[in-house]
């Protein structure tokens, strides 16, 4: 009796399909979102991460989702709007990933009751689009004049829930002196440096408004060269200044020792006409991405230049775009306008290390902020809070109107949603309603992270947002506890950010519910099959060390010489 | 992490390898950081002041170090504890920005983190915690600023200078010599300092070491001390009125750096080889001679023939000199660095009074002092000691004297120390707490409380009785007004820290504060910790 099975799939493959699957999917989004969701807000706690090499303590939702190595298939939807928010606005991560997994459990009580996914995604589509309509038409202008102001407050607000947080008064304008600097290009991201030195005081941050890097590997002889001009010239080079062979592979045939010293002249002669060259071109800073050797070190020292080798490409850029210089590749006819300028060079001693400052540029197209902090874990945070930070200001920058944050955009949203759910005939109706219910997680969980009865305040603020003409603002008070008008307040955030979290996890939440089957290949289930992990638990912390790129352990590590800090280190090549 | 079970009971993997996944989350989390952070400072309570302990410390291969450097303690214990390795950073940052104040600025963080700890017991928000206490820090710097005192000095009055160094030496196992130690340590910064720009370039500060001898025999040279010897034993071992030559070259033929092969064909041809190279060799030395130099000290070696030359020539050399002892000398003697012989002439060289060897004791040990330069700004610390681990004690303590007084050539405010600076500000903080309104005056007055455990740890170390001697001191302040009186750890019979000349940097005890705030602030934020494998 019975027929035969049709084996369809290879063996082991597993598959489920239908109801369960839809609702295992939402409960591993609501599983994710439960891990970042006390990051939120201003009173929002950090997250320590430990993948076996390296530690992270962080407060930003897109960094904490990424090392959090999410395996589960529909999990990773969040992770890739919460990736694709930061790369599109910069800030709002955790956020994104909060609204959406919301919006999947408001809506499974009625997946559970039976009701067709299509026909939750259709009105879950319209509310997000109703939802976006909204935050559009709620958006201020900024003006021209208060333009300054908005900006600052914007990166207040992004730097709210940081670690940072209580320095903003001096990060915030640092930012948004950066990126207005910015004339031409926004969307660069390159052109505003982090560089990062460990000690010193968080509050010794400062901003470069220029060009300035840290020393590079030097040779003998660096001492001895000039370390601050007025008005310099500078060359920029992609060339290498070192006593080598020319060609890789070559070999000469001598037969006669007489020759002998002919080639080797020739060879001092090859590199001193390059080094000749470069003086003649009127520079008094020659920088290179390519090393420059002890010799070329010492010959620029004694004619009274400064050089810098091995630059990094990034840097190299920055210089050129500040100062005007263009690379060149050969040291060959260097024509006077490849020549960049600047008001002054200077190297400058911050902390342990040394840096090369460019300042007073002519086309002030690129910034650098040199960050300082307490410890590297510390210095880390600060980065990415800063560049959240930056993200925001060119996004305001761009889009130019703002709304109140602190949960206000999400009440007034929910509102308008209630109201024209009830327009609605049908499913559609309560479909609209939960999407509303939906937002106000953002409200609730900020006030939750901060201790308050979120149920309280939530009552307030819709009673506020429902009975009140002026109350559309009205939002979460975190510092006193209850509900305030956060526009007032200064809680600014570019409407952008809001328009692309709502559309952003409205399709996540659609995309999660339209799937009905898994089919998953055996191999990709094994748990564990990452040989790597274990090796790198072994490891330990220990190792972190040593994975860093070789050339950074000859800048930083020979540095450290045996004698303490400061004292002694090792510099280039020879004896002793 | 446990497994997630879906409403159809089953299991379902949200992240990759889930199992073996740690996760702490909340008020478990915050503890189990409070207590590993605790547990680092409270390894380094004993070394703290005059009469603290010393750590002894065995790595791997089996070295010892014996310190009291909070600095250099933590680093060598190797910490795997991620929260505990956040102090550790914190006092190499106090380390790398000031030099001094290692172990105080982890005491700190302890104490801090000690009080939070009670404080979330009681239910107050982490986060409200850190905020209490980023504003008490804020009084606690202004109180500093108040109390804090200038101290004027000029090159030939460095007397204050000497002063605080000896506070700082006070704690190392070196204090027994701590004036003589002190004098070097201000006479080395000082032959540096750029005192109009108010900047000390530490690179021009050598420090060589040298096990045997005395303490007392350590000295300071006003010069470069090389640990080389002349390349040939013959030669002489004093020079007067040097003319050095610098050189980046080998003393052997030159060599192309392409690829090069030399076909020998004939008898002849190999003759005229030799010939070609001895002529190298007698160019080279006649070069040099012509060039008007008596030294010769070279980058890379020469082979036995040239060092023969050199010898029959009366030219003394130095071999196997490193990049940076080259550089040092160069700017010391005002020499050039020649990259080959033909551009040697006598403007590139560099002249100094006298070069001399010294050897020590019975050992063979020998060393190349150049002195009397014409740019004496290059200054060489000859520590001796009675073995390795006192010449390297005694070389950190140095090294953290010599932080001290840079400072002051930057910064000439002080406070003065055994506490007392302490203790004004938490007096200052805890009337700052009675004046805030809601759950922030808790925090404040915690801050209060943790910085009260300096003066407690000192006063422990010292053997007093450390609740009995605070308070004393607390009340003494407070009633003469008098933000000078600390715990008087050497006996010396008076609280006045200004009369008894314990002093320490402003800047110093100021970054203590704002970095020990700083990671306390980022241990406390964090109630998460998720981890691959064992989490401790």
């Amino acid at each position: 009796m019975g027929r035969p099975g049709i084996i369809l799939l290879r063996e082991g493959t597993d598959t489920s399909q239908g109801k369960p699957q839809l609702i295992s999917n939402i409960n591993a989004c609501q599983a994710v979102a439960e891990a970042v969701k006390t990051t939120l807000g201003p009173r929002g706690m950090d997250k320590l991460v430990f993948d076996g090499r390296k530690v992270t303590i962080s407060n930003d939702g897109a960094t904490i989702m990424a090392l959090l190595e999410i395996a589960h298939p529909a999990a990773k939807t969040l992770v890739d709007i919460s990736m694709s928010q930061d790369a599109e606005v910069g800030d709002g991560t955790t956020s994104v990933v909060l609204l959406a997994s919301e919006m999947l459990k408001q809506v499974k009580e009625f997946v559970e009751a039976g009701v067709h996914p299509q026909v939750l995604i259709r009105y879950m589509r319209q509310s997000a689009k109703l939802a976006v309509e909204t935050v559009k038409k709620l958006a201020v202008p900024f003006e021209g004049e208060k333009g300054r102001e908005m900006l600052l407050k914007c990166a207040g607000t992004a730097l709210n829930s940081k670690l940072i947080a209580s320095h903003q008064d001096l990060f915030a304008p640092m930012v948004v002196e950066a990126v207005s600097g910015l004339k031409s290009d926004l969307s660069d991201l390159n052109l505003i440096a982090v560089k990062k030195v460990p000690g010193g005081e968080v509050r010794s941050s400062f901003l470069v408004k220029g060009v300035a890097f840290k020393k590079t590997f030097s040779y003998a002889g660096h001492e001895q060269m000039t370390k601050k001009f007025i008005k310099p010239k500078i060359l920029l080079l992609n060339v290498e200044l070192e006593l080598k062979s020319e060609k890789e592979n070559a070999e000469v045939r001598i037969t006669d020792p007489d020759q002998y010293q002919s080639i080797v002249d020739a060879e001092w002669s090859v590199i001193y006409e390059k080094l000749d060259k470069c003086v003649d071109s009127g520079a008094n800073i020659v920088l290179s991405k390519l090393p420059i050797g002890d010799l070329a070190t010492q010959y620029f020292a004694d004619k009274g230049l400064f050089c810098a080798g091995r630059v990094d490409v990034g840097d190299m850029v920055r210089v050129g775009k500040a100062t005007g210089a263009v690379i060149q590749t050969s040291t060959n006819g260097i024509a006077p306008e490849v020549i960049g300028n600047c008001g002054m060079f200077e190297e400058k001693r911050i902390g342990d290390e040394r840096f090369n400052l460019f300042t007073e540029c002519p086309s002030v197209e690129t910034a650098t902020i040199v960050l300082r902090g307490g410890s590297e874990q510390f210095i880390e945070e600060s980065h990415r809070s800063m560049h959240d930070a930056i993200m925001v200001v060119k996004r305001s920058l761009k889009s130019q109107a703002i709304v109140a944050g602190g949960g206000a955009v999400e009440m007034e949203v929910a509102k308008v949603l209630r109201e024209e759910s009830l327009k609605i005939e049908g499913k559609g109706q309560l479909v609209m309603q939960s999407f509303a219910r939906a937002l106000e997680i953002v409200p609730r969980q900020l006030a939750d992270n901060a201790g308050y009865d979120a149920t309280d305040v939530l009552n307030a603020l819709r009673k506020k947002h429902f009975h009140e003409q002026d109350g559309k603002w009205f939002g979460v008070d975190i510092k006193e506890g209850g509900i305030c008008d956060t526009y007032e307040a200064g809680v600014w955030e570019p409407s952008i950010n809001k328009i692309n979290s709502l559309a952003a996890a409205g399709e996540a939440a659609c995309v999660i519910l339209s799937i009905d089957e898994t089919v998953r290949n055996p191999k990709s289930e094994q748990p564990g099959a990452q040989p790597q992990a274990q090796q790198g638990r072994q490891g330990g912390g220990g190792m972190s060390g040593m994975m860093g790129n070789a050339m950074d352990i000859a800048n930083n590590g020979a540095r450290r010489g045996k004698l303490g800090h400061g004292v002694n280190y090792m510099k280039g090549r020879g004896g002793g | 992490m446990s497994m997630v079970y879906d409403e159809y009971g089953r299991p379902f993997i949200i992240l990759k390898e889930q199992q073996a996944k740690n996760r702490v989350k909340g008020l478990e989390a915050q503890k189990s950081n409070i207590l590993a952070a605790k547990s680092v400072s409270s390894v380094l309570r004993t070394s703290l002041g005059p009469k603290g302990m010393d750590k002894m410390l065995v790595d791997p291969d089996g070295d010892v170090t014996i310190t009291n450097d909070g600095a250099t303690i933590l680093e060598r214990m190797e910490v795997q504890h991620q929260v505990a390795k956040l102090l550790v950073e914190l006092s190499q940052s106090q380390d790398n920005e000031i030099g001094d104040g290692t172990t105080g600025v982890v005491v700190l963080a302890g104490a801090l983190l000690a009080q939070a700890e009670k404080l979330l017991d009681r239910g107050i928000h982490p986060v409200r915690v850190a905020e209490g206490y980023e504003a008490a820090c804020k009084v606690a710097l202004d109180t500093l600023g108040k109390i804090g005192d200038t101290v004027e000095f000029t090159k030939d009055n460095t007397e204050p200078l000497v002063t605080t160094a000896e506070t700082t030496l006070n704690s190392k196992i070196i204090n027994v010599n701590r004036r003589k130690m002190a004098e070097i340590a201000v006479n080395a910064v000082l032959s540096v300092a750029d005192l109009d720009r108010k900047d000390v370039n530490f690179d021009m500060i050598k420090m060589e070491g040298k096990p045997g001898g005395r303490l007392e025999d350590t000295e300071l040279v006003q010069g470069i001390v090389l640990d080389k010897e002349m390349s040939h034993p013959q030669m002489s071992k004093t020079i007067k009125d040097v003319k050095c030559a610098l050189l980046t070259c080998p003393f052997e033929p030159p060599k192309p750096k392409t690829k090069h092969k030399l076909d020998i064909t004939s008898k002849e041809a190999y003759d005229k080889l030799y010939e070609h190279e001895q002529a190298y060799f007698t160019k080279m030395i006649q070069q040099v001679k012509d060039s008007g130099a008596n030294l010769v000290i070279c980058q890379w070696g020469f082979d036995d023939e040239a060092n023969h030359l050199l010898l029959q020539n009366k030219l003394p050399a130095i071999r196997w000199v490193g990049g940076v002892e080259l550089e040092l000398i160069a700017i010391a003697t005002g020499a050039r660095i020649i990259p080959r012989f033909s551009e040697l002439s006598a403007d590139k060289l560099g002249s100094c009074g006298q070069v001399r060897e010294i050897a020590f004791g019975t050992t063979k040990e020998k060393m190349v002092v150049i002195e009397d330069c014409k740019n004496s700004s290059a200054v060489t610390c000859v520590v001796r000691g009675g073995n390795k681990m006192i010449v390297d004690e005694a070389k950190r303590s140095l090294h953290d004297a010599m932080c001290v007084v840079r400072n002051l050539v930057k910064d000439n405010r002080v406070v003065y120390g055994g506490g007392s600076a302490e203790i004004a500000c938490s007096m200052a903080v805890s009337k700052h707490a009675d004046s805030v309104m809601g759950t922030d005056q808790y925090a404040i007055r915690a801050f209060a409380d943790a910085l009260d455990d300096i003066p407690l740890a000192l006063a422990e170390n010292c053997g007093l009785s450390p609740i009995e001697e605070l308070a004393n001191v607390k009340s003494k302040q407070l009633a003469e007004n008098n933000p000078f009186l600390g715990v008087d750890c050497n006996q010396s019979g008076t609280n006045n820290m200004k009369e008894q000349g314990v002093f320490e940097t402003l800047i110093g005890k100021q970054q203590q504060l704002l970095l020990a705030t700083q990671v306390v602030k980022m241990v406390l934020k964090i109630d998460d910790v998720i981890s691959m494998g064992q989490y401790q």
